[in-house]
């Protein structure tokens, strides 16, 4: 694969010099991939790997031996007590306990067996979808490489779907569960057709938030879902069939705004969950993260907000006029003091609408650093002042920022 | 809802900080919280009084979720992207009563937060008491809906019987708890002021769990004996 370094400069207005990290050797095909698209003759379209629970139940075994395996996955389990979390804050005992009832579960044909695990020599068979050896090596993987419990299982339960991911596709967060609401309470409020134009999800990996977001659409809505990676391109586009999505949802291969043209000022909608984690923190991370999902998915540069600086740079001239739009953001990275005259409306999810206007006086806190401020100021400066309106800083259930949102003036 | 002219507006981390809830037992011996409305259950529980008594089961799944805290995460951090440590089970506290719903069962958080608000309104109805007027006492449309069609003083109008599985039911339960608290757990006095006979009062009591402990505790609180 080719790692093409002149398209990197086209993305960022300003001078960074792009790590080659940046790109992961899997994801770069200049090929347009889009389920309307017959033109890419010769690019390999990966194939989405099918997730446990939709296996067909080909392999048995006794439930005595089935009852081996979990007593051993279980001292395997307990044998890593707090370990995990002290080193890097990764999942106990507990959590791990909880995994592996899950991956049971998924496992069996006849989840409701699970309570008979319990009787000791039965030689009762059960159906499995998967065989009891690998059941062995996935458990072990599990717990001596810390590969992450969803790409054991090829899925994760969000909102209320059920989504295929796999090695090499980012998985969706729980955090993010709210992206939807937030466009669905917009959509409530729609004076502008909102519902029933063309939306779009940057960096859509399995496709969550547009397979949310289409759910709530009106009947003429649609969204586009676009991904560098070719792999995730291939899994979104799986998940968007398995909700009977397809002709809502387009997947487009590509980066950023690259593939938008066509749709350039005629956008109700933006939505993205960028990459945000400063590069240098990756291996920090617990390895669940840092060491098995994709880097591309999750690498922001060297403060996290090139991309976040990138997509708030482009969409002002995406969006119609009265377009919205919604970020999820790195922690503390849009903590800003201003100085206000205006009223404050506790909103829900403790947003705070902040009107922005040209003359902020601008004394920043500073949190992680210059860079965070100065992106700040350059937005303000460029482009928000004059394009955006009603931007709001939304928290999460824990009350953490998560998510910048405002419409196009 | 303005402020004030000038401030200086700090964001800080909205929302609250991560609180540890023991475990907590809702069975067994409750105190209601008892909130002297004074309303008339004839109008739309909007009170004249201050914004603090108002009917929590009258407001939105969002409204009602602002009030709460949802504690889903042990352990502090960022979160997002930086995370994968599912702790999808969801604890609600709701704040103004200190009433607290959980729910684990789900694999996804989301789904938990729903489970967890419906038992939540559940245990507000159970708990949350308001006064009435037993002098001019009219049924609040939300009782009669849980009402079987044979009450006298039901309506055409009030639609179907709605059941226990109905989100609606827990309003109904609330404004039932209220009257049966007004008239010292007397079964045969409500039933009287609801059209209907005794026994088939008894029977909608009986029919729904959590609403027969309610029931009968505050019968054995008053030496009455429980409904079975």
């Amino acid at each position: 694969m080719r790692v093409s370094l002149t398209r990197a400069c086209r993305f960022y207005t300003s001078p960074i010099t792009p790590k080659p990290s940046f790109f992961s050797p899997r994801a770069i095909l200049n090929q347009p991939f889009s389920s309307s698209s017959s033109s890419s003759s010769h690019s390999s379209t990966p194939k989405p790997k099918t997730p446990l629970f939709l296996k067909p139940p080909k392999y048995s075994a006794t439930l005595s031996d089935l009852k081996k395996w979990h007593n051993w996955a279980k001292a395997l389990a307990s044998s890593v007590r707090s370990t995990f979390a002290d080193s890097d804050n990764g999942p106990d005992s507990s959590i791990l306990f909880r995994e592996l009832n899950w991956l049971v579960e998924d496992s069996l044909e006849d989840p409701s067996l699970i309570p008979q695990l319990g009787f000791q020599n039965n030689s009762q068979s059960v159906r499995l979808r998967i065989g009891l050896d690998e059941l062995y090596g996935l458990w072990k993987q599990r717990i001596e490489k810390r590969k992450p419990f969803q790409y054991l299982v090829g899925c994760e339960h969000w909102r209320d779907l059920v989504l295929s991911v796999e090695e090499g596709v980012f998985i969706p967060r729980p955090e993010t569960e709210l992206m939807v609401d937030l466009v669905s309470d917009v959509l409530v409020r729609d004076n502008d057709g909102l519902r029933d134009g063309f939306w779009v999800d940057l960096g859509t990996g399995s496709g969550a938030i547009a397979i949310g977001i289409a759910r709530v659409l009106g009947s003429k809505g649609s969204i586009i879902a676009v991904d560098l990676n070719p792999l995730a391109a291939a899994v979104a586009a799986f998940n968007a069939q398995r909700y009977g999505l397809q002709d809502i949802i387009e997947i487009r291969q590509g980066s950023w705004f690259g593939k938008l043209k066509d749709v350039e000022g005629k956008l109700s909608g933006v939505v993205s969950n960028p990459p945000y984690i400063p590069s240098d923190d990756i291996s920090g991370l617990q390895a669940e993260v840092g060491k098995h999902e994709p880097r591309l998915a999750l690498d922001g540069g060297v403060d996290g907000l090139d991309y976040l600086l990138h997509l708030c740079n482009g969409t002002a001239s995406m969006l119609k006029p009265g377009g919205f739009f919604a970020f999820e953001v790195p922690i503390s990275s849009f903590l800003v003091e201003v100085e206000f005259t205006f009223s404050f409306k506790p909103h829900k999810y403790h947003v705070v609408e902040i009107p922005f206007i040209c003359t902020s006086s601008g004394s920043f806190l500073k949190t992680n650093g210059e860079k965070q401020c100065k992106f700040l100021k350059n937005y303000l400066e460029n482009d928000s002042a004059c394009s955006f309106c009603n931007v709001s800083i939304v928290s999460d259930f824990a009350g953490i920022q998560r998510f910048v949102t405002g419409f196009r003036q | 809802m303005a402020l004030a002219a000038q401030f200086l507006l700090r964001i800080p981390q909205l929302g609250r900080k991560n609180i540890n809830f023991p475990s907590y037992k809702h069975r067994g011996n409750y105190q209601p919280l008892f909130l002297s409305c004074n309303y008339s259950t004839n109008d739309n529980c909007s009170s004249t009084s201050s914004s603090k008594k108002k009917n929590y089961l009258e407001l939105t799944d969002d409204e009602l979720l602002r009030e709460c805290e949802m504690d889903t995460y042990k352990s502090s951090g960022p979160g997002g992207q930086h995370r994968n440590k599912r702790e999808s089970a969801v604890r609600l506290k709701h704040v103004p009563t200190g009433v607290i719903a959980q729910a684990a069962e789900d694999r996804s958080q989301h789904k938990n937060r729903a489970s967890a608000l419906s038992r939540l309104r559940t245990l507000l109805a159970l708990k949350v008491r308001s006064s009435v007027n037993l002098d001019a006492y009219s049924p609040p449309p939300q009782l009669l809906q849980i009402l079987p069609p044979k009450s006298t003083i039901r309506s055409s109008e009030v639609g179907p019987q709605i059941g226990p599985n109905n989100p609606k039911f827990a309003l109904g339960m609330q404004a039932l708890l209220d009257l049966i608290f007004a008239v010292e757990g007397s079964v045969s006095e409500a039933a009287k002021l609801l059209g209907l006979s005794t026994g088939a009062l008894s029977r909608l009591i009986l029919s729904d769990d959590s609403l027969r402990m309610a029931v009968n505790e505050f019968r054995t609180s008053k030496g009455m004996k429980p409904l079975k």
